[in-house]
């Protein structure tokens, strides 16, 4: 029973990782209306800038985490405003480019993880922090790193609930993401707030990437599959819904973490997709799936 | 208040406005009149900054708008409402009122201009709470012309405020208006519903093929021919014969 409870907690704490990752690809996905395939990438970067600051700048953990996540964030931007913009005002204004737009996110994700390569190498960097140690409760003991994760992960959730619901900021994204004639004619200006929307996700796959270095290597490829398995949560929680994409990341984090522990860890990769067949053929909106255009 | 000279512009390949002129003074309520597909939501669409004119000139104020991003004209005190009482229907009322005050930077502003809008349509106020979704098509009327207000603006353009509405609403709306733009208020407002427009507006311009037709003051435009056979219903015989 207690290992039930310790794979329970890992699957928990790596489902919030997937779940950043998810909720970043949904937010950049209602905001601006592209599916960010080089989400992995941002992930993979925002661990890198992390371990850089950690172990050249010696920062501690936290503020470790806030810089490299304000960093990634402004990186997120920058790559919006250089290459996706052109594209996405190509398709007659701010919006669905269609296909050009996937094929340019999988373009990036290649050229960033070739960056990175050139930069670190393909040696996978251990993020050796000092957490202490683990936390005991009653018989059961859980690694520090692990409940970092999960604090974290629900800080900067309910961080973005709060901006999102009580915010002028977050008053104008959700418009821009309903509808940006409507926002325009608000006064909003909508390609800025295209630009902190995107800015904003790709903070949230940083910090993911900052969260998961300690537990796992930092390395090139690192990206590669977390951008499927928060693919897989997004698409479970139902693309587009924020709820959606943490209760899909943590369904899926929790279901790996099961299937790995209680029926075989050769196949931890594919519980995750089982659980994606599965909720495609009972409930293909996800399960807290939206009507398209519901998503302000 | 607003000058349009010699207005082009259109989607893509096709072309809209064929060089449209048309002027609204100071306090006014001016019409814009005219039959499906003849530019007057292109029209306002331009002004408000939503698509770039191709050539021509808006002046706004004494100062020129055309080629301007949407908020920016919005900043200037020129709001747009569109057609179809498009709100956010994921947002409550309060939440769709307090984005159209995103220009406003203070608190205190938003809130003054929050009950002024509350003082025009008080059933807002009483529905402040839930979420626009559950409106009806008049309060949603009601709603996008009061999100629009909330930026404190000094002229309004109202694309068809009567589209989709039980007579009765339409009235209320139409008074709402008239009490709006004499509280000082300018409006340019695009109706399909020409005889009650042209009740509420001083001036209006008849809209054909992307070039204003017939122009005159609301009550000239009443006793038209022309705008009595086309858009007010009828023969001109049996109008007299009615009246």
């Amino acid at each position: 029973m207690d290992y039930v409870i310790d794979l329970l907690i890992i699957g928990l704490s790596v489902g919030m990782v997937y779940a950043l990752v998810a909720l970043g690809i949904s937010l950049i996905y209602s905001g601006l209306d592209i599916v960010h395939f080089a989400h992995g990438e941002i992930y993979m970067l925002g661990a890198f800038i992390g371990l850089m600051l950690f172990q050249h700048l010696a920062l501690p953990y936290v503020p470790t985490l806030v810089l490299a996540i304000v960093l990634t964030g402004l990186l997120g931007v920058l790559i919006e405003r250089l290459f996706y913009r052109r594209l996405t005002r190509a398709g007659g204004g701010y919006t669905v480019a269609g296909m050009g737009m996937i094929i340019a996110g999988f373009g990036m994700s290649i050229v960033l993880q070739n960056i990175a390569f050139l930069v670190w190498g393909a040696k996978p960097l251990p993020f050796p922090v000092p957490f202490g140690r683990p936390l005991e409760i009653g018989n059961l003991t859980l690694p520090m790193s692990y409940a970092w994760i999960v604090a974290a992960a629900v800080v900067l959730m309910l961080g973005l609930n709060l901006i999102l619901k009580k915010t002028m900021l977050g008053l104008a994204m959700r418009a821009v993401a309903y509808n940006k004639d409507i926002a325009y004619l608000s006064g909003v200006n909508v390609p800025l707030m295209i630009s902190v929307i995107f800015g904003i996700g790709c903070a949230l796959g940083a910090a993911a990437g900052v969260l998961i270095g300690p537990i796992n290597y930092v390395q090139v490829q690192m990206g590669v599959a977390v951008l499927i398995k928060a693919f897989a949560a997004a698409v479970v929680g139902g693309f587009g819904s924020l709820p959606g994409a943490i209760v899909g990341g943590l369904l899926v984090g929790v279901v790996e973490s099961l299937g790995a522990g209680l029926v075989s860890g050769t196949y931890k990769d594919v519980y995750a997709f089982i659980l994606l067949i599965l909720v495609l053929m009972l409930k293909p909106s996800g399960m807290l799936g939206v009507e398209a255009k519901m998503k302000a | 208040m607003l000058e349009i000279d010699n207005l082009v512009a259109g989607y893509g390949s096709i072309q809209i406005l064929n060089g449209a002129s048309l002027k609204v003074g100071r306090g006014q309520i001016v019409a814009l009149l005219g039959g499906n597909g003849t530019g007057k939501s292109t029209l306002l669409k331009a002004i408000s900054g939503l698509i770039r004119p191709r050539s021509g000139s808006i002046a706004f104020a004494g100062e020129r708008v055309d080629g301007l991003r949407p908020d920016r004209i919005v900043r200037r005190g020129l709001v747009q409402v569109t057609q179809g009482k498009e709100a956010f229907p994921a947002m409550t009322v309060e939440e769709n009122l307090r984005l159209g005050a995103y220009v406003v930077g203070d608190r205190s502003n938003r809130a003054a201009n929050m009950e002024r809008v509350y003082g025009y349509f008080p059933v807002l106020k009483q529905k402040r709470s839930q979420l626009s979704a559950t409106l009806s098509g008049g309060q949603l009327q009601m709603l996008c012309i009061g999100r629009g207000l909330m930026s404190n603006p000094t002229m309004i353009m109202l694309d068809e405020p009567s589209a989709a509405l039980a007579p009765q609403v339409v009235l209320d709306i139409f008074r709402t208006i008239n009490r709006i733009c004499r509280d000082g208020m300018t409006v340019l407002m695009v109706e399909q519903n020409v005889r009650m427009a042209l009740l509420l507006a001083h001036y209006g311009y008849v809209i054909k093929d992307g070039i204003i037709h017939i122009e005159g003051t609301a009550a000239e435009l009443m006793h038209d021919d022309n705008v009595r056979l086309s858009y007010l219903g009828g023969t001109v015989a049996n109008r007299e014969a009615q009246l």
